[in-house]
């Protein structure tokens, strides 16, 4: 009678041994051969952000085969065209007792050897920006100046490692440009407080 | 109908011996149910604001309940070491002694349901948790798996001595075809609670201080070193409170398997601490803050002090034969063997898992009074379940209670 | 006949102890269904029997296929069992006062329908089991109590994932400065618990030339930021591949979508703590007491899963804000991160930005030795 029970007892065992093997789940070996596997066929999704975008003015651009909408440029800025103003050449618009515009603008931006106001402004043509070699860049697509010398910042941008996305992370992708958050003359982040203190954590840990 | 009869007739009687008895007795039972009352009122504030008014945070999220309910599941699990010689290996020394055991076995688990209920944060929701109305992880979670056992060795340890006292009680010999099965399959029952219980720390890999594979026996060794060590206790109580003869040798063999454990426990506690602090590693600093504080922050310090030494001194006390032989030291040896190991499985265990936490940060953790009250109720209610057990099983044992034909 | 929330409350305005899931559930019957819905404008006492007439009926043509959720759809309960279960358990659990509400005729309209609420909300099942109408049929009761607890509307999803989507976050460590913005919007957004001033970000203030030391990081700081000599390091909730929290709960109140979030249902939550001990990434976080939230600060657009109010006792987390993830929105960290160090899109999708970073700078992932593969990589300019 007691080896039976063993018996028993001993089937019981392996069948809650069995039963507690874990199943389904180990389909793929890690995170990313379940990435790799998955967008194999992948068909898009019916999410959009378009409706989070609306509103604002945006331009497409298309650069080392990334297509993506950054902000209008020169619908920001106050003022624009530049030449509503800037009517004579610079140097006579410093001499003359005109109302004062750009005074408070301090270059802050790689030192003084290396960079001016004509880096990027062409004192002959105020409504448009120029490159180092003296070619024309539009306001809209300032980045192209940006890059001249951020090459690393610009292809991180253009992927999307650098920069902030607006609406939202579904498609289509509008991204910000160099100048919406760094100011071109003084393009360093300011550091600042905190937001917020947490003084419970505080209490927690005496 | 003859069975049911015989039932009331039991409950009934059993209900008048714990009702009577001794000035002593029921100095004993109010105390107990004051307490009970105590930890009762602790818990509904604890309901009424929610589980804030213990000293658990996000930090260290398990404390006093979890740590108690850990030790109680050894205490439960060490009525086999008396089951085992008595109905499997015929061993005649252990047949009073483990009735009381098993009584031991099912007030112990109550403590430990009571613990997980009063640890929950939403105890009216604990239905889901029932498998067959509710959604039941299996096999995934090691709690379900703990919420099983623990069940069913409850299930066991109220069926068996129930089935023997009851044929007792009507003057006839339990049919060892009937209880034995059920005693063997509560052998391997036992040691299953202890490593499910293991286990539910153990496969943490978030938790380095609990993620290693010495946990599961040494919870085995500690449980059943300590509980034997509270039944040694408890028999030398009813020994003198009661007609109830329990032989020196019984208690003298129970005693064996104490030091024994006792032993091995300590053996494994070396390598635990050898392992820790030979070659420290970053999973190292929660044993460092266990036994010597981290970053000025030591909460934890006297308890493990604490426990150490008393835990080493009973050990030694006991190898010794002379001294073990001399109940005075036995019991001694067993109390303060109780208390090292109840600090070292509940405290010493579950906060410093916690501490310091995934990011290096460490909080610490002390009991709050409601907690404590709550603790302490519990406590209280495990003894008077095991007082009301005990008293009745004594009663049918000494033929004081007898089912009287009318 | 569920797309209109209102039509289907004032269903419930008749005061039935027992649960009308006959009423709202059973879409495979839209007569049945039709037929309750025309009655929604009769006085009380006729609808009641008007009501049952139409569940007997209900029963008799369909038999055994009657409602289904929470229990039934795991166990495939009977009806019986689990009316029966209800009615036992009723007086443990919400206490008479709950029952005497709901079957009294004084008491007012509104604290009747709020009880008949309370009633259907203890006992509904899990959301993770189930199907898209009683998801619906949940969040409208909730939608509905809590519009009758602060005369306040709110929006509430319960929209599920999409196909081919899977959330990744990346973060910028060379970006990042400290600010703490994302944990503010996190707040705000997300309706945590002002009083003990939970937040599911932390960020770390690490020292510069001693590497990723969490030990010597301060997550608590409070000065100018960027400090001198120090770089900062954001963590949440990882929403792991392989989440160990979700394994180790009890009842299957944690789970991992199809698209990688890993969510708590709130309402089905016992809260036992086992998964805060599981997290490797101190990524939850239990409501120790009632949470609040002032009324005029509380986030009105909600999902079931994400930013709705929490009750005590339970365990929360990190969502990716899923509901403005699953709306297309990025989570309110990435939104308000001032530095754009933050950066969140759809893994499967080879185009995304995040697949770009993914596939071109060297990410990196925290405790990767543990096998829980987070959706959560960090990288550096």
């Amino acid at each position: 009678m007691n080896r039976n029970l063993y018996k028993y007892i001993l089937v019981g065992l392996c069948l809650v041994a069995l039963f507690s093997c874990k199943h389904g789940e180990g389909e793929y070996h890690g995170v990313t051969e379940r990435i790799e596997a998955e967008s194999k066929n992948y068909h898009g999704t019916p999410i959009s952000s378009e409706k989070y975008l609306e509103g604002l003015e945006t331009i497409e651009i298309s650069e080392d085969g990334h297509t993506f909408l950054i902000p209008d440029r020169k619908g920001q800025i106050k003022s624009y065209a530049c030449t509503e103003c800037h009517s004579k050449p610079l140097a006579q618009m410093q001499s003359k007792d005109l109302k004062k515009a750009h005074w408070d603008i301090k270059l802050n931006h790689a030192n003084s050897n290396t960079m001016n106001c004509v880096t990027c402004h062409n004192p002959d043509n105020m409504d448009e920006l120029k490159s180092l070699t003296g070619n024309t860049i539009d306001f809209n697509n300032s980045y192209n100046l940006c890059s001249q010398c951020h090459t690393k910042q610009f292809e991180d941008w253009k992927g999307g490692a650098h920069g902030k996305r607006i609406g939202g992370w579904a498609p289509p992708r509008a991204s910000m440009t160099c100048v919406n958050c760094h100011n071109p003359h003084k393009p360093h982040f300011e550091s600042r407080w905190p937001a917020r203190f947490n003084t419970e954590k505080v209490k927690e840990r005496e | 109908m003859r069975r049911l009869k015989v039932f009331k007739s039991l409950v009934k009687d059993s209900l008048d011996t714990i009702t009577h008895g001794s000035r002593r007795y029921h100095i004993w039972m109010a105390v107990l149910t004051f307490v009970m009352l105590v930890g009762m009122y602790c818990y509904a504030i604890q309901l009424d604001q929610g589980l804030s008014v213990t000293g658990m945070t996000d930090r260290v999220s398990w404390g006093l309940y979890i740590s108690n309910f850990t030790f109680l599941v050894g205490v439960a699990a060490a009525a086999v070491m008396l089951v085992m010689p008595t109905y499997v290996l015929k061993d005649i020394d252990f047949k009073q002694a483990v009735l009381i055991g098993e009584g031991l076995a099912v007030s112990a688990l109550i403590m430990c349901l009571a613990f997980v209920v009063a640890d929950m944060g939403g105890p009216s929701v604990l239905w889901h948790m029932l498998p067959g109305i509710g959604v039941f992880n299996f096999p995934n979670s090691m709690l379900t798996w703990d919420v099983l056992v623990l069940n069913g060795y409850l299930f066991l340890n109220i069926t068996i001595p129930f089935y023997i006292l009851f044929r007792h009680y009507q003057g006839k010999e339990s049919k060892s075809s009937v209880y034995v099965p059920g005693a063997i399959l509560s052998v391997f029952w036992a040691v299953a609670i202890h490593l499910v219980t293991a286990f539910l720390y153990q496969g943490l890999q978030a938790r380095p201080f609990w993620n290693n594979a010495l946990l599961g026996p040494r919870f085995l060794a500690s449980a059943f070193a300590a509980g034997p060590a509270l039944i040694i206790l408890v028999l030398a109580i009813i020994r003198n409170c009661t007609e109830f003869k329990i032989q020196d040798k019984t208690i003298k063999k129970i005693a064996m398997v104490v030091t024994v454990a006792a032993q091995i426990n300590l053996i494994m506690l070396v390598s635990e601490l050898f392992k820790e602090f030979y070659a420290p590693t970053h999973h190292s600093e929660s044993a460092y803050y266990l036994f010597f504080g981290l970053h000025g922050k030591d909460a934890l310090l006297p308890w493990i002090w604490t426990a150490i030494p008393l835990n080493v001194l009973a050990t030694v006390l006991l190898t010794f034969h002379k001294l073990r032989n001399n109940f005075k030291v036995l019991f001694f040896c067993c109390f303060i063997l109780f208390i090292a190991i109840w600090i070292e499985k509940g405290f010493g265990l579950i906060v410093p898992g916690f501490i310091p936490g995934p990011y290096g940060k460490i909080a610490e953790y002390l009991p709050t009074k409601i907690e404590v009250g709550v603790t302490l109720g519990i406590w209280a209610l495990g003894a008077f379940v095991f007082t009301i057990l005990a008293k009745t099983a004594i009663g049918i044992e000494l033929g004081k209670l007898r089912y009287k034909k009318k | 006949m569920s797309s209109n929330g209102k039509k289907w409350f004032s269903l419930n305005l008749g005061a039935k102890p027992k649960t009308s899931g006959g009423s709202c559930s059973c879409g495979k019957n839209s007569g049945g269904c039709g037929g309750n819905g025309s009655h929604s404008h009769e006085s009380k006492e006729p609808q009641l029997t008007e009501e049952e007439f139409a569940a007997a009926a209900i029963n008799a043509s369909i038999g055994e296929e009657r409602t289904k959720d929470g229990f039934d759809q795991v166990f495939d309960v009977k009806m019986d069992r689990r009316s029966a279960f209800k009615k036992l358990t009723a007086s443990l659990l919400i206490g008479a006062g709950a029952v005497s509400t709901s079957c009294s005729v004084i008491s007012g309209e509104d604290s009747k329908e709020k009880a008949q609420i309370d009633w259907e909300e203890q006992f509904k099942g899990n959301y993770k089991l189930m199907n898209d109408e009683e998801k619906k049929a949940t969040v409208d009761r909730l939608v509905r109590s809590y519009q009758l607890r602060t005369g306040k509307n709110i929006s509430m999803s319960s929209k599920n994932a999409e196909e081919d989507v899977l959330f990744g976050y990346a973060f910028n460590i060379s970006k990042c400065q400290g600010y703490m913005d994302c944990v503010n919007a996190c707040v705000e957004e997300n309706n945590q618990d002002r009083n003990s001033q939970m937040q599911y970000i932390r960020i770390h203030e690490m020292k510069d030339g001693k590497g990723f030391n969490f030990d010597e990081a301060d997550d608590n700081y409070y000065h100018e930021v960027p400090a001198e000599g120090h770089f900062y390091m954001g963590t949440q909730c990882f929403h792991c591949d392989n989440p160990p929290c979700v394994e180790v709960c009890p009842v299957q109140a944690t789970w991992r979508e199809d698209d990688g979030l890993v969510v708590v249902d709130y309402d089905w939550c016992v809260g036992c703590r086992y998964c805060m001990a599981a997290c490797p990434y101190d990524g939850r976080r239990f409501n120790w007491s009632k949470p609040e939230v002032p009324e005029a600060e509380v986030n009105k657009n909600q999902h079931y899963l994400g930013n709705r109010m929490r009750k005590k006792g339970v365990m929360e987390k990190c969502t990716f804000c899923v509901q403005r993830s699953r709306a297309g929105k990025n989570p309110a960290c990435v939104e308000a991160c001032p530095t754009g160090a933050r950066i969140f899109g759809n893994l499967l999708d080879p185009e995304s930005t995040i697949r770009w970073v993914l596939e071109n700078k060297k990410v990196f992932r925290l405790k990767e030795d543990l096998g829980t593969e987070p959706k959560f990589w960090y990288f550096m300019d």
